[in-house]
């Protein structure tokens, strides 16, 4: 390439400095454009003529001249519109505005495009653009002008009244108005905001306050709530047709404080409000006021506590009643009824809101803990369940039972009193053989497993394994008789013994007895057949749950009584005697005069009655230890064998009130572990951060008073566990 | 990507060849008029292609005006040799510069609102000159 320049000189070189006639020439040239334009007239224009004499005035630096023309132009047009619009009456005013609108903007964009170079490149900061420019003279001079502003708004309000009130308008013509707003608006819609939504805001609050107050006061709460939810899908549709999408938060905000917020508290208390409705379980009713409310501040805790704290006084009501205090299994059966009526309003009406469940769980949790009554009666329930009660249930069905057992279980505060009295009624039924199915047994035990863990869990595995390794033992006492020496001496009876490691079980109250002799026989080899094969262990008979069978010869029929252990030892007595004091048989068997009254009256009370009073004496008197007895020889039944209740199936006071001693007896134990455990830990502890520490910890199994923990301490310093520092009482000392 | 197939080579000589083949099923015409009363040279081109690669030749039709209307723009300030190296950068993306187009390419880019880095790439094609 040659190193000379040789740029060609173009033909068509900067233009040198355009005259100002020139400048002058080309301006009214387009200048009339422009007023053709503007009476729609384009169509004979040459784009590229004007495009060029713009073009040209801009690089010859008379951008000025043409800016400040248009200016003057759209200035002139503007008003004249104004004139035009002004005179159209009623309803025309509006289409007359609309139609020279639409023809204004697309005039603008027009103007815009043929003066594209001078917008790109002459038009700076802060001139308008072009097109914004024309907006502006619009604004200024038609849409703010006092003739037309407030008249238009005005109309606009009237038409959206008019729709609300069920009046057909014309969505098109609104949307072009109200976006005229938007469209003149420069930035951040600030003519659209301060000139129609303001005020449309206002309106709307108007309307909607007079109408909620009207409507609410002549309707359920039920239609009103339906009246609510169609006028919010209004109004979204109506921000969708004909407004700008900014204003709908705005809109939606202050219909909801109109409409929910400001009338929540009447919908809640008034009659057919949502007390009623969840009285009644009105789900879909409930549903949408949960929707409704949701939508505003703190909607959902008004409706939450209402919820919550209807389920409470239910379940206090329920808890107190007299008839369910007296009866476990109704007691328990309601509160699973209105668990799962309230989980069905949980689902089926407040979307299973976490707060919603915690709220009634906590409820729950009140209430079930208002008396000490539930622990017990959860564990006679599952108790009446497990005996046969499950019989006619389906695998399904008795899941469900169990679940909602375990349910009301983890609201119960002390579950340790619970895990006592389970234990106990347990330890019951595997010892009277009425244990419905060991499988079932098992399921809800491992149920309880998965709750509570193992702790809670093995000593009642513990009885499952004493009731299979007794068998085995029993087993093999047997094959020891047969081989035994002192068996021949030996009438045969068939006995059955229970071996129970102490621990598993719950400790029966200690009674004594005498056992007849050959019974006590037989006791003394099966002690000596065991502490044999299992050295070291230790046998204590406990004769007062055991039972028995004995053969009852009438002078025409003979019968098998199927009796406890102390009925046998008090129909034994009978072998030797006719006539029989209740003293007299409180001393020939060693038994507590109270457990001697508790055998004999199933005995001769009973459907079948082999003893019988002499003389004979109403039914209800209570038994002296003077009363008399004799064998019943009148007897008369068809049964060869009869069975008579060993107790009764509820538990005594005195036999309640030592289940919960034993309880108390465990918390301290638990207490003190749990006081050494957090001290080994903390070394040193003020005293309330000790309580609260201790009682934190013990939760899950109980709520420990306060007093119970102090003693405790005090216990715990007397043993040297814990000392109080000496110049700061309050704060204890781990002594390691 | 092996499921792709891509020929956009072929894309852009057939477009290339498009405005320059008066067959080619046109909607407008350019013509430019030449010094010393030689007859115009017309290019035969299409009015999607111009008003999307170009914000002049949109505001041209979009405006309805008499262009619009007879199907045809006049320029009397432009060679027809710059005309249709613009015609093939609308129609192709592609442009090539040399010194003797340079300086009147680029005041109609200017002119013809063509993107920044268009003109930015020719001027400084020409202050290197």
């Amino acid at each position: 390439m040659s190193r000379k320049m040789i740029l060609r000189v173009p033909k068509f070189q900067e233009p040198k400095r355009m005259e100002k006639s020139e400048a002058q020439r080309l301006w009214l040239l387009l200048k009339d454009a422009i007023v053709e334009v503007q009476h729609m007239n384009a169509s004979t224009l040459s784009f590229e003529e004007l495009y060029r004499s713009s073009y040209s005035l801009v690089i010859a630096k008379r951008g000025d001249i043409l800016y400040t023309g248009l200016e003057e132009v759209n200035n002139h047009h503007t008003k004249n519109l104004l004139d035009k619009i002004a005179q159209a009456v009623d309803e025309r005013f509006l289409i007359e505005l609309n139609s020279q609108w639409q023809q204004y903007k697309l005039q603008q964009i027009m103007i815009h495009d043929i003066l594209m170079y001078l917008d790109r490149m002459y038009v700076k900061e802060p001139q308008l653009k072009v097109f914004d420019l024309g907006m502006f003279k619009w604004k200024q001079n038609v849409l703010i002008h006092s003739q037309i502003n407030d008249r238009l708004v005005r109309m606009l309000l009237g038409l959206i009244h008019m729709e609300r009130n069920g009046e057909v308008i014309d969505g098109a013509l609104m949307k072009s108005l109200i976006q005229m707003y938007v469209d003149v608006s420069l930035k951040e819609k600030e003519t659209y905001k301060q000139e129609f939504e303001e005020r449309f805001l206002l309106a709307t609050s108007h309307f909607y306050k007079s109408e909620s107050n009207l409507f609410i006061t002549n309707n359920s709460c039920g239609a009103y709530l339906k009246k609510v939810e169609i006028r919010l899908i209004e109004e979204e549709a109506r921000i969708k047709q004909y407004l700008d999408e900014s204003t709908g938060p705005k809109l939606i905000k202050a219909c909801e404080d109109e409409l929910i917020a400001n009338h929540m508290q009447t919908m809640i208390e008034m009659e057919t409000g949502c007390r009623t409705m969840i009285q009644n379980d009105r789900f879909n009713e409930l549903k949408l006021m949960y929707r409704l409310f949701q939508r505003v501040e703190n909607g959902l805790v008004h409706l939450k506590n209402e919820f919550a704290g209807y389920v409470r006084n239910e379940g206090h009501k329920i808890v107190n009643q007299p008839e369910n205090l007296k009866d476990p299994n109704a007691l328990i059966t309601s509160l699973i009824e209105i668990r799962n009526r309230f989980e069905k309003t949980l689902s089926q009406s407040f979307a299973n809101n976490r707060d919603f469940i915690n709220s009634v769980n906590t409820a729950f949790e009140s209430f079930l803990n208002e008396n000490d009554k539930l622990s017990e009666s959860l564990a006679l329930f599952i108790d009446k369940k497990l005996r046969g009660g499950f019989k006619d249930s389906n695998d399904q069905e008795i899941d469900v039972i169990m679940n909602k057992v375990i349910l009301l279980f983890r609201f119960l505060s002390d579950k340790d009193v619970f895990k006592k009295f389970y234990e106990h009624y347990l330890a019951k039924r595997l010892l009277s053989g009425r244990s419905f199915s060991e499988d079932l047994e098992r399921t809800m035990i491992s149920k309880f497993k998965q709750e509570c863990g193992n702790q809670f869990t093995s000593k009642m595995e513990g009885m499952f394994t004493d009731m299979r390794l007794s068998k085995d033992a029993l087993d093999g006492f047997k094959n020891y008789l047969q081989t035994s020496v002192e068996m021949g001496k030996l009438p045969k009876i068939d006995m059955s013994v229970r071996v129970l490691t102490q621990g598993f079980w719950p400790t029966f109250p200690p009674h004594s007895c005498t056992l007849p002799p050959l019974l006590s026989q037989y006791c003394d080899l099966f002690t000596k057949y065991y502490c044999h094969a299992h050295t070291g262990r230790r046998i204590i008979w406990q004769t007062n749950i055991g039972t028995a069978e004995v053969t009852f010869r009438l002078p025409k029929k003979t019968h098998v009584l199927a009796l406890s252990t102390y009925q046998m030892l008090i129909m034994l007595l009978f072998n030797d005697a006719e006539k029989l004091s209740l003293k007299q048989m409180a001393a020939g068997t060693s038994i507590s005069f109270m457990d001697i009254q508790r055998s004999v009256k199933p005995l001769y009370s009973g459907k079948y009655k082999v003893l019988k009073r002499t003389p004979a004496v109403e039914k209800s008197k209570e038994l002296s230890e003077n009363d008399i007895f004799e064998l019943n020889l009148n007897l008369k039944c068809k049964l060869h064998r009869i069975k008579f209740a060993a107790t009764s199936q509820t538990d005594s006071e005195p036999e309640r009130q030592h289940t919960r001693q034993r309880v108390d007896e465990d918390r301290k134990i638990e207490i003190d572990a749990a006081i050494v455990r957090i001290m080994k830990s903390r070394k040193a502890l003020i005293h309330n951060d000790l309580i609260v520490e201790c009682t934190k910890q013990l939760s899950s199994r109980f709520v420990p008073q306060t007093s119970m923990i102090k003693k405790r301490i005090e216990n715990l310093i007397e043993r040297e566990y814990l000392e109080r520092f000496p110049d700061d009482r309050r704060r204890y000392r781990y002594l390691a | 990507m092996e499921n792709v197939f891509n020929n956009q080579d072929k894309l852009v000589h057939d477009l290339k060849r498009l405005f320059l083949d008066p067959k080619n099923f046109n909607d407008f015409q350019i013509e430019i008029k030449n010094r010393n009363d030689l007859p115009s040279t017309i290019f035969y081109c299409h009015r999607g292609i111009l008003s999307f690669r170009s914000e002049y030749f949109n505001a041209l039709l979009r405006s309805k005006m008499k262009e619009y209307q007879e199907g045809k723009v006049i320029f009397n300030d432009i060679s027809s040799q710059t005309m249709k190296n613009i015609l093939e950068y609308i129609y192709t993306g592609k442009i090539e510069i040399n010194e003797e187009n340079a300086l009147e390419t680029l005041i109609n880019s200017k002119k013809l609102c063509f993107e920044e880095e268009l003109i930015k790439f020719i001027s400084e094609y020409i202050i290197k000159l």
